[in-house]
Formats: structure tokens, C-alpha cells, sequence
């Protein structure tokens, strides 16, 4: 058997979310299992063993016979959040020991008015920053030579202080990483063995110092959590009857890494859980041959976008924790930055739980504050009172209210009443089904912000997309929200409800290498690029056998670039033939047309080169979700019926309702309808189309007559 | 009865046009030439009315420019009439007497077209990396006059129907030490109006243009009722409140900035700045755009931060401004310094109403020292760049004052760039950049300490700076102490040692000198005697504080028995 997992082995997704941990279970053919249970944030591994008993039970799969199991995880951004890592040591160059407490922060929106702002803060303490007798140039010259002596003499220092993890980051040690490794080779030399030590030539070797220092210095600081923690699963695992399985890491920008290497690079694990959504997307695409897919993917508090493009995500290399910023997309600075691959989402405070509101002039608004799970929505009866984009989608007749899966009777009276208080009598509305109307189209509103974000802003046109929904509350909203973009495809997968952990089940095995070298294409040495490209690429492949055995390995090749002067980079893909061109004319081109694309300006000025990236890929060997030919069409009878609102008839119309579990195959139902899972439920608008593909996805076409409602994108 | 859809089309035309104003923003910014624009500094976009009523504001930018589009588009009406306006036109302006700032901030404006008569107007602002004057990269510390402060541009016209005006373009160009990126800047200017244009006429498109002027009407009313709500709710009664700005670096004495606050209680307020010291013979005077941002920035720190940026907001505002005074001075008075002035009225206004609010209190804050090195560069391609740095904030009511970052108005640190890329782009070598142990003003909350950076030229060039609070230290409150003053000295190759002073313009250095430059502390609040003990401990741990000072000023004893810092024990 291989480590990728063979053909006959079954492969398990576990994901650690911060209220359900989801396992899928896939044992080669036919539909994945899907369980969910409730997270244990004490101890995740307790949910985690539990989801995988249930798992493996319900889909009949002996625990030896698991070959590969993916793990997503928040651990590196909880750790981070709540404050609970190890206590880290920051080296740095003489003279810039303040580097954090100066700090670099964005504040924004409505903190600039805050008189008592806090600027966000690393998690180091003062007295453990050490300054170290070196300094290298912007050219990569040592300009104070970083002797063996002094680097032991400071490393013993280090030691004495008996830190737990150590961060190191020297000036320009993207353009020369020398200072930083003598310093790592005395550190390991004086400490205890197996403490964590992490340069930032290694972690993070790009300009900038603030971001590469404090990738590095999060780094340190999660590494040895998430090592105890993934020896601990290892171990949970193997109590199990595991022990054979290939275990890996979701990565943040979609792929999936040994435990081990996880366990190295923690900081490459920080949007897990964001990143298996998009790729579960992907892969839905990929089998449904759609090129370019939009991923929505609505739980209970928030919406997340994404875009996915021939299989691959659009990544980005910035993330904040705890960030802020507006429409879904957290501003540089207002967090603390980490500067890693990672999948570029949009997320908004639009999810089933948002809770709707009227502001003090007079708008109505819907999030970012939810109801969570306690007390949820009103109509849960579990206390709540403010009123819920559930609410209001119970009011309009689009749910069941005989009740969700997990046993809860949905309380109307309720939902009635907090719609009557909340939003109808402080808008002046006589109406509740107008009110609860426009507390649907407001939660599309705030969705279609992101999706601008996540399309428009990136040069993209939405209408050459396929929109994938999954969550709890996805489902739902989705062939509204295309509409609004003219979107006219939208898929269901089947367990949409754990959509993210079924991206789990099938990602590939991914490293990715950076470098940074301000470079003129026209006057740079022509092999320069090539040779800097040759390197990433063996220590990309090199990183990959980490675990991996066979050599099937695709190799991304992408390289910042800006105009002369600028500040800012766009990332442009090149090919393996256009580097080999004197001058990069391909690359440049392809450069001026994004830059157009994306800013709208064609400019006739010199380019620079700036930093260089490698993504090796060893795609996963084991059975892919195939395309199956579609079956003969059919129209099923409806298992009932639901009185529902839609803005396109002026008052209520009956509906017919479908339970999920019930469609064959080749169903074609037309809209309106709705079709009822056992975790989410499924809106087909008037007008729309749906169809039930051989793998039991639901495919909704919406049809154009629906397009250009009130309800859309500026 | 209010219909639902009104609410809906409300909020969905909310979020059109902030994710409109947004987008041109990002444009600005993300393609603008000059390196000084670093996230958002110095930049914004804007949707405005025919009436140039503010419509939409970025928030991602700086607030500086609240006031800057919606106080020039008079001006450009008034030069070229609506009736003669046609699609593709394209007009800049930088006149601070016609609601400019100063000759490097260019203002650009769009017209959008309903029914074929323009009603809205895509603006757009950034400041450009060169445009003449005095001193390379526009910071005129000293200029006399708006003559010496660079290229004056009136209302002009940039594109005509969509065709350039080569005329005009060739003239920024010819002004400029730097023509390409002044160009550059200029063109990421013009895209942001036709991005903010584009997305505006899909509004229309969807809505039309009655439906469409409903709703912002609306909007504005409604923002200018929350205004009044908010400040209904404070306190009425009479609040004065002052601030003096050191020097303007060519005229003998202080300069007062005097403020009378009237709340009336029911929404409305008066801001009186009669008392305020006469317009200066040098560059700090602020013209009337860049005091009302200022006043309405720091009025807001005492409202809902939620409320939407746009003409509402400055409805309920009665700003009264002396002619001739330093916040609303006569041409050609200069006003690149404008910030010295603006920021001691924030400070003004702060200070007055924290008799209203107790609870929001601030002592004074270190203001941002902005300095340029320029030199002849490699082939003889010049090079500039401007740089900043904070001093610290006052301690505020209940909390200490951050270290080195921007006074509120002036946002946070992420506008400066960091060391690798600087020192990437230009012959500089910055041998450290600390904050100041002691700089802050001790008080029962501490003051934010100032920077201190040390800066090594690796070829010639020539250094202008400007600073304030330097003379006279931000001021402590209720007690507290002012902050520790700043300084600027240069440390010639040969050792000596200069001292400069806080407003000085090109003074030449040469390969091996070095800029030292060190900003104020914020003040302190309320006694330090009254400050607890765990604090100052904290603060003689993390460095802030000497144990020196922290024996000495705040009367702290050190727990027996421990290690100070010093690696000594303490008594």
C-alpha cells in the first residue's frame, strides 16, 4: 500500500471546526459518509475519536482497512486567538528589538474613531527579545559579520531564559539567509533537544521584515502545540486501529501535508478549515467539467467565498489573524499578519444564525452578530428573541417547520414575533411576510458584497463561473445569490452539509517554496531566474518526499511583479518554456494584462521582478469523484407541499417539497420548490430548473428570467 | 406605510456605493506610482453630487481627506459649467484656496451623466510623489507662499470626451523631478474615477436616476438625524478647549489654536475658533477643507463610530472659522505644513470637550514627524522619499497611551514603510529604530513613548524635516506629566554633532552622515504617585520605564528581593 492510500483502502476527512467536528468516510465507491458531532474544545481529539467510531460504523469500514485519513484543523489559529502557545524567544538583528512593539497597524472603519484603540499585539514578552551582533545589506552583503563565538555566546543567553520555542528574524535574511543559520546552529546547540527553533529564512523568505518576523515568530509560538497535538492523534489513531493509515494536514491553500511536516511549518495550517471548503468545491467542479467554479459555502454565522479555477483555488499570500476590514476581506495591518499560501475567501457575518437588525437610520441590516448555536434563532425556542435570517426564512414557508435533522421543532409563533419586534414595527411595516422578505434579500445583499469582492475586484466576470453551495445554510441562498451576479449554474453536492470535509477526502499532496529577489528582467543575468527557480523547485521536491513515495509531481510556477516604484505586487502564473525566453516577454505580457484586468489602467512602464514561487503537487492517487453519464430524466412526485413567499409572484403560492433521500436520478423538478436533507434545505426559485445527476448532486439551472431582481451587486 | 422593498433597496444601494468608493480606493492606492502612498495613506475616493454634497466616502483610507473632494468640486463647477460638461471629461485641481490641501495633493473629478445632464461626480485624491516647489517630494517646511510650494493648478481639464489634454498633462510633467510617477499617479487618479463611474452608472441602470436620488436623499437625512441624536446626548453647555503649536519655523513665537465648543443639548453644535493666532508667514496654515475634516474627525470620536461618512455628517456641524487666522487663512499664505495645524484643533476640540466626557479624556499626543531625503542617485536619476514617523499617544482616561503611532487622526503605523523595502529602494541604512525608554509622560496612566530612529546615508542627499511638540511636549493632563521632547540631529561622519531644528529644509548631508530623529512621548493622566504599583513594575519590566524614573517619579519600590532588570538586586 502506498502512503497516498490505494485504490481499495478507504480514506476518512476529519474536520475540527469550532461547533461540529465533521467525518466523512469514503470507502472507494458510491456516496461518502458523512457523520457530525459536536466539537470538544477541551480536548478535540475527543470528538474527533468519537465522529471516527461513528464514521467508520455507519459506513461499514473496518478501522484497518482506512488507508488515508486528512485532518483539517483550526488548532493554529485558536492557539493563536486565545493566547495558549509556547512561550517564545525572539532573535533579532542589533538595533531592532522593538521591531513588534513598534509594530505595523492598520486600524480601520470604525476603530479610527476609537479614543481608546489598542494597536494589536504579538505574543512576546519584552524581556525575551534578544538582539543579536549582525547586519546584513538589502544587497545581501554581511555588513557586521555574525561571528560563531557571538552567536554562541548569545545563544547561551537564549537558553538561560528557558524559552519553550525560538523565533529567529534578521534583517534582508530573504536576500541572505547565512546570519540566520549560524544563529539556528548555536541555538540548537545550547537548548534542550527538540525545541522548537524557526528562521525566518525558512518560514517566510520574503521583503518585509514586520510580516516574515512575525510569520515566524507565530510560527514558534504554535509549533510545539501542534506537535504535542498531532503525536496525540497519532497516538488516538493508532488506539483506534489506525495505526497503518497515511495521516495528513490540510494546508490553508489546499493541499495536504504529512503530520510531520505539519508539525515543522504549523503557520502553513492556519485557514485549514476555510481551505477545505474551496477544494471541496473544486473537486465537485472538476468532476461536473466545470472550469471555473464560485464556492459558497453559508453555515451559521458566516458566508465564505472563494474561486476556483481549472482545479486550483485562487490563492493569496497574506492572512490575518483576528484581521478586520470591510466586505469580507481582512485589511492588512488590522491583525497580525501571516505570510504564508493561502486560499483567497471572502467571509462575511451572513449565516442561518445572523441576526437581523434596523439600524439608527432606519436601514435594515442583517449581521454580523448571531445567534449561534445558544440560544439560536427564535424559532429553536431555546430563548432566542432577536430575529434570525432562519426566522425569516421559516416565516416565508422555506423551511420545514416540522424541523431540522437534529430532532429541533421549529417554533413559527416565534419566529413571528421576533420578526414583528425586530425588524417589521422599527421599519413600519404592517406586513411580517414582507418583512421576513426583506430580511432574505438583505442577508443576499451582504453575501453579493463578498462575492464582488472575491470576483469583480480580481478581474473576474461571475457570469463565467459555476457556483458550488454547500453549509447548512448555502443550500438555500444559492440560486438567489447567482441570480444576482447572472450566474446561471448553481450545484448541491450531496452531505453539502459537510461540504469542507469532503474537500478533505481527495486533496493533493502540496509544498510550496518561496524566494525573494528584486530583479529588471531586461537587465537581470538571463539564467538569474532560472537558477532561482531551479532551487525552490529541488527543495519543493525535496519537501514533498517527506512522506510521499512516487514522483508524480506537478510543479506551479508563479513570480510577483510590479511596475517600477510601486509598493504592491500581483502574482502572475508563468510556464516552465516561458522562463526559458531571454527577457520573459510571455511573463511580462501576461503581467500587464492582469494589472489591467484588475486596476483597469494599461501602463507603458519598466516591470521588476520581486519574488519567485514553486508549488509542487503530487495529486492524490486513489479514486477521484468521476463523471457519470447522466441518467434518463424523470419527473418524481412531491412527498408535499409548503405555502412559501417569492419575490417573483406577489403573494404566497404553493410549493412542492422533495426529500432529498428520496430523489432518483434523472429528477427534474421546476422551481418553486424546495428540497428537504437531512442537514440543509435546498431553494429552487420559480422559474429555476433542477436536476438530480447520477452521483445524487442537485443542479439548478436559473433561468435568466430570474436574473436582474431588485436584489444584486452595484 | 413604508413599503419592505424600500428597506431592501436601501441597504443594497449602501452597500453598492461603499463597495464602489472602495474599489476606486483600491485603485488609487494599489497603482499609484509614489511609494509614499502606503495603505491608504494620502489618498481617497469619493462619489458627490452635482451639488457637491458627500455621497460615499473609502473607508480604507485616510480621514484626513473627509472634507478635501466635497470642499474642490465647487470650484471645478464653477470653472467649467455642468451645461458645458460632457461624458469623458475629466478635471483636476489642487488650489488649497479653492478646496485643495497643497500642491502635491491632486483632487480629480468625473462627471456622471442622467438623462445627459451631470448629477454625480467620481473624485478621487492622492498625494503625487513630486510637483516643484522648494523642496524634492513637495514638503515645503519653510515656503513662504503658495508660490514656493509647487505647481498651482486651478480647476483644469485632463480629458476632453474621453481624449487627453496634452497640453495640461505636458505641464504636470515639466513641474515635476519625477515626471513619470507624477504622470503615473496622476493616470491611477483618473482610473479610480472611471472604476467609481462605471460602478455608479450600474446603480443607475438598475435603479434609474429618480429612484436612485430618492434614496440618497434619504440616506443623508437619515445620517444627519443619528448625528443629532448622538449629539443631543451629550452634555449641554460651553467647553473651551486650546492648543499650542511650537513654531512654524520662520516667524518668532507659539501659535494658539482656540476652540469654543456650544452644545445645545438638542443636536446642535457651534465650533467658535475665534482666538486662534493669525494666519503664519510659513507653511502650517490649514485651509478651510483640511480644518472641517479635523473638526469633524475629533467631534466623532465622541459619537457612534458606525455612523456612515457623508454630507450628513457635517449638516449639524457650525464651524466658525476667523478669516486670516492659521485655520482659515487668506492666499497665499502656504499650507503644505497644514498638519501641525490640524491636528493641535483635534487636540483643541478633545480638550475641550473632555469636560463634557470625563470618560474620554485624552492628554496630549506626539504629532508625526514627516521628513524627506532626495539625492542625485545612480546616472544621475534622482531619487526622493518620504518618510514618517509617530510620537507617542496621550494616555487616555483609563488606559495608557500607545507607543509611537499615529494621533488618532493621522491612523496607524502601517503607513510607514518598513526598513528592507527602504533601504531596498534608496541608499540608506537604518541602524535602529526603538521606541524611547522614558519618553512617555508619567501619569497615573502613562503617555505612549516616542521612536527614535537612526538613520545612515550611503550617498549624498539632501534632508528636510518637519516636526512640533518638540519646544513644548505634549501636554500631561489632571496631573500627569508632558511627554519626553523629541529631537532631530545629525551626527556627521566626523562625529560632530548637530542639532536641528524642529522645521528645516534641505540641509545637506553627505555619505556616512547620519539623521537622528527621536519623536515626543504622549502626555500622562492624573498623578503618577496615584499610578498602581503592578503597572510600573510591568513597565520597569518591559522597558519603558527606568527603574530610575520609576523610583523617582512615581515613588515605586521594587518587591525585595528581586532582580532589576540591571541584573542587580534591588534594595
Amino acid at each position: 500500500m502506498t502512503a497516498g492510500g490505494s485504490a481499495t483502502a478507504a480514506t476518512v476527512g476529519v474536520d475540527v471546526g469550532g461547533t461540529f467536528t465533521d467525518v466523512v468516510v469514503s470507502a472507494g465507491a458510491g456516496r461518502d459518509e458523512a457523520v457530525k458531532v459536536l466539537t470538544t474544545p477541551a480536548d478535540p481529539l475527543v470528538g474527533v475519536r468519537r465522529g471516527l467510531r461513528l464514521g467508520l460504523a455507519r459506513a461499514g469500514v473496518a478501522p484497518g482497512e482506512v488507508g488515508r485519513l486528512v485532518h483539517g484543523t483550526t488548532l493554529a489559529t485558536n492557539v493563536i486567538l486565545e493566547r495558549r502557545g509556547a512561550r517564545v524567544a525572539f532573535v533579532t538583528t542589533a538595533g531592532f528589538g522593538d521591531l513588534f512593539r513598534l509594530g505595523h497597524d492598520a486600524r480601520v472603519e470604525e476603530d479610527r474613531y476609537d479614543l481608546l484603540f489598542q494597536p494589536p499585539r504579538p505574543p512576546l514578552e519584552h524581556d525575551l527579545t534578544f538582539e543579536a551582533p549582525e547586519r546584513t545589506s538589502a544587497r545581501g552583503e554581511p555588513l557586521t559579520p555574525l561571528t560563531g563565538p557571538a552567536a554562541a555566546e548569545l545563544a547561551a543567553r537564549v537558553a538561560a531564559a528557558g524559552p519553550e520555542a525560538v523565533a529567529v528574524c534578521f534583517l534582508h535574511s530573504w536576500a541572505n539567509p547565512e546570519h540566520e543559520r549560524v544563529m539556528a546552529r548555536e541555538l540548537r546547540a545550547a537548548l534542550p533537544p527538540g525545541t522548537h527553533v524557526a528562521i525566518s529564512a525558512d518560514v517566510s523568505p520574503e521583503l518585509r521584515e514586520y510580516e516574515r518576523g512575525m510569520t515566524t515568530l507565530l510560527s514558534a509560538y504554535v509549533g510545539p502545540v501542534m506537535s504535542r497535538y498531532l503525536s496525540r492523534l497519532r497516538q488516538v489513531l493508532a488506539d483506534e486501529g489506525l495505526a497503518q493509515a497515511a495521516v495528513y494536514v490540510m494546508d490553508s491553500a489546499g493541499g495536504v501535508m504529512s503530520t510531520q511536516a505539519a508539525a515543522v511549518r504549523p503557520i502553513l495550517t492556519i485557514e485549514s478549515g476555510g481551505a477545505a471548503g474551496v477544494v471541496a468545491a473544486g473537486q465537485i467542479g472538476r468532476a461536473g467539467r466545470h472550469p471555473r467554479v464560485l464556492s459558497f459555502d453559508m453555515g451559521g454565522t458566516t458566508a465564505k467565498m472563494g474561486l476556483v479555477r481549472d482545479g486550483q483555488p485562487t490563492v493569496t499570500h497574506s492572512f490575518e489573524v483576528s484581521g478586520k476590514g470591510s466586505f469580507g476581506v481582512a485589511r492588512s495591518g488590522s491583525g497580525l499578519p501571516v505570510r504564508t499560501p493561502v486560499v483567497d475567501l471572502a467571509e462575511v457575518g451572513a449565516g442561518g444564525g445572523s441576526i437581523a437588525w434596523v439600524d439608527p437610520t432606519g436601514a435594515l441590516r442583517v449581521g454580523p452578530h448571531s445567534a449561534g448555536a445558544e440560544p439560536g434563532p427564535a424559532c429553536y425556542g431555546r430563548g432566542g428573541t432577536q430575529p434570525t435570517v432562519t426566522d425569516a426564512n421559516l416565516v416565508l414557508g422555506y423551511l420545514d417547520p416540522a424541523g431540522l435533522a437534529d430532532g429541533v421543532a421549529l417554533d413559527r409563533a416565534r419566529a413571528e414575533e421576533a420578526l414583528r419586534r425586530g425588524v417589521a414595527e422599527p421599519l413600519g411595516i404592517a406586513d411580517l411576510l414582507a418583512a421576513a422578505h426583506a430580511v432574505h434579500d438583505v442577508a443576499v445583499a451582504t453575501m453579493a458584497a463578498a462575492i464582488r469582492v472575491v470576483t469583480v475586484q480580481r478581474g473576474e466576470d461571475p457570469r463565467d463561473y459555476t457556483m458550488v453551495a454547500f453549509g447548512g445554510a448555502g443550500p438555500m441562498f444559492a440560486a438567489r445569490l447567482a441570480a444576482a451576479f447572472g450566474i446561471t449554474d448553481v450545484v448541491v453536492p450531496p452531505s453539502a452539509g459537510v461540504g469542507s470535509a469532503v474537500g478533505l477526502l481527495h486533496a493533493d499532496l502540496a509544498v510550496e517554496r518561496v524566494r525573494t529577489r528584486v530583479l529588471d528582467p531586461a537587465g537581470a543575468p538571463p539564467d538569474e531566474v532560472k537558477e532561482i527557480f531551479h532551487g525552490l523547485e529541488a527543495d519543493a521536491v525535496d519537501a514533498l518526499a517527506l512522506g510521499a513515495h512516487d514522483q508524480t509531481v506537478t510543479l506551479r510556477y508563479s513570480v510577483d511583479l510590479r511596475y517600477r516604484g510601486q509598493a504592491h505586487q500581483l502574482t502572475v502564473p508563468v510556464t516552465a518554456p516561458e522562463l526559458a525566453e531571454p527577457g520573459l516577454p510571455a511573463l511580462l505580457a501576461c503581467f500587464r494584462e492582469v494589472y489591467r484586468a484588475t486596476y483597469g489602467v494599461t501602463l507603458d512602464a519598466p516591470c521588476e521582478l520581486v519574488s519567485y514561487r514553486v508549488r509542487a503537487t503530487r495529486p492524490f492517487a486513489g479514486p477521484a469523484p468521476g463523471a457519470q453519464p447522466d441518467p434518463p430524466v424523470h419527473q418524481p412526485e412531491p412527498d408535499g407541499a409548503r405555502t412559501a413567499l417569492f419575490a417573483e409572484a406577489g403573494a404566497p403560492v404553493p410549493a412542492a417539497v422533495f426529500r432529498y433521500e428520496r430523489l432518483a436520478p434523472g429528477a427534474l423538478v421546476a422551481g418553486p420548490a424546495f428540497v428537504d436533507g437531512a442537514e440543509s434545505t435546498t431553494l429552487v426559485p420559480p422559474g429555476a430548473l433542477l436536476r438530480v445527476d447520477a452521483t445524487g448532486t442537485l443542479h439548478i439551472q436559473v433561468a435568466a428570467a430570474t436574473t436582474g431582481q431588485a436584489v444584486g451587486p452595484a | 406605510m413604508v413599503d419592505a422593498g424600500d428597506a431592501v433597496t436601501a441597504e443594497v444601494i449602501r452597500n453598492g456605493l461603499l463597495v464602489a468608493v472602495e474599489e476606486a480606493s483600491i485603485v488609487v492606492v494599489r497603482s499609484a506610482h509614489s511609494t509614499f502612498i502606503q495603505e491608504g495613506a494620502d489618498a481617497c475616493a469619493a462619489l458627490l453630487d452635482a451639488d457637491a454634497r458627500l455621497l460615499a466616502q473609502s473607508t480604507a483610507t485616510t480621514l484626513m481627506h473627509s472634507s478635501s473632494l466635497r470642499c474642490s468640486l465647487p470650484s471645478v463647477v464653477e470653472t467649467f459649467p455642468l451645461a458645458g460638461m460632457a461624458p469623458g471629461d475629466v478635471f483636476a485641481v489642487n488650489d488649497p484656496y479653492r478646496g485643495g490641501i497643497h500642491a502635491n495633493d491632486i483632487l480629480v473629478f468625473r462627471p456622471i451623466f442622467v438623462d445627459g445632464v451631470p448629477r454625480y461626480f467620481a473624485g478621487t485624491l492622492v498625494h503625487i510623489a513630486d510637483l516643484g516647489g522648494a523642496v524634492p517630494g513637495g514638503l515645503s517646511t519653510l515656503a513662504g507662499d503658495t508660490f514656493a510650494e509647487g505647481l498651482m493648478l486651478p480647476p483644469v481639464r485632463l480629458y476632453r470626451a474621453g481624449e487627453p489634454v496634452d497640453d495640461v498633462w505636458r505641464v504636470i510633467a515639466a513641474n515635476s523631478r519625477t515626471p513619470a510617477k507624477a504622470v503615473g499617479d496622476v493616470q491611477a487618479l483618473v482610473s479610480g474615477t472611471h472604476v467609481l463611474a462605471a460602478s455608479v452608472e450600474r446603480l443607475l441602470a438598475r435603479y434609474g436616476g429618480a429612484e436612485l436620488a430618492r434614496f440618497l436623499d434619504a440616506y443623508l437625512a437619515a445620517t444627519e438625524r443619528q448625528m443629532r441624536a448622538e449629539l443631543a446626548a451629550l452634555p449641554a453647555g460651553r467647553y473651551q478647549g486650546s492648543f499650542t503649536i511650537d513654531t512654524d519655523g520662520v516667524s518668532p513665537g507659539h501659535h494658539l489654536v482656540s476652540v469654543t465648543v456650544t452644545l445645545d443639548g438638542a443636536g446642535g453644535i457651534v465650533l467658535d475658533f475665534a482666538g486662534t493666532g493669525a494666519q503664519s508667514p510659513g507653511a502650517i496654515n490649514a485651509s478651510v477643507s483640511q480644518t472641517l475634516s479635523g473638526v469633524l474627525y475629533a467631534v466623532r470620536c465622541l459619537l457612534d463610530p458606525a455612523i456612515p461618512m457623508n454630507e450628513g455628517c457635517f449638516r449639524p456641524l457650525d464651524v466658525r472659522l476667523p478669516a486670516g487666522s492659521l485655520v482659515n487663512p487668506n492666499p497665499p499664505a502656504a499650507c503644505g505644513g497644514r498638519l501641525v495645524t490640524v491636528t493641535a484643533a483635534i487636540e483643541a476640540i478633545l480638550d475641550a470637550l473632555a469636560a463634557a466626557r470625563p470618560d474620554r479624556a485624552v492628554a496630549g499626543s506626539g504629532l508625526v514627524h514627516v521628513y524627506t531625503l532626495a539625492g542625485r542617485g545612480v546616472g544621475d536619476v534622482p531619487w526622493v522619499t518620504l518618510l514618517y514617523e509617530f510620537g507617542g499617544i496621550g494616555a487616555r482616561a483609563g488606559s495608557d497611551g500607545p507607543d509611537a503611532n499615529g494621533a488618532y487622526f493621522t491612523g496607524g503605523r502601517s503607513v510607514i514603510p518598513q526598513i528592507e523595502p527602504l533601504e531596498t529602494a534608496h541608499p540608506l541604512l537604518v541602524r535602529a529604530a526603538r521606541v524611547r525608554q522614558d519618553s512617555g509622560g508619567a501619569g497615573r496612566f502613562r503617555g505612549g513613548l516616542g521612536a527614535e530612529l537612526d538613520i545612515e546615508l550611503l550617498d549624498d542627499a539632501v534632508l528636510t524635516v518637519r516636526g512640533d511638540r518638540m519646544e513644548l511636549p505634549p501636554p500631561g493632563r489632571d496631573g500627569g506629566h508632558d511627554g519626553a521632547p523629541g529631537y532631530h540631529r545629525v551626527l556627521r561622519r566626523d562625529g560632530r554633532l548637530e542639532e536641528l531644528k524642529s522645521k528645516q529644509v534641505n540641509i545637506p548631508l553627505r555619505a556616512g552622515d547620519r539623521f537622528l530623529l527621536a519623536t515626543s512621548g504622549g502626555g500622562g493622566l492624573g498623578p503618577p504617585r496615584l499610578r498602581a504599583p503592578e503597572l510600573v513594575a510591568a513597565d520597569v519590566s518591559a522597558g519603558r520605564v527606568s527603574e530610575r524614573a520609576a523610583r523617582e517619579t512615581y515613588g515605586w519600590t521594587p518587591p525585595a528581593g528581586v532582580a532589576g532588570p540591571d541584573g542587580k538586586e534591588s534594595r
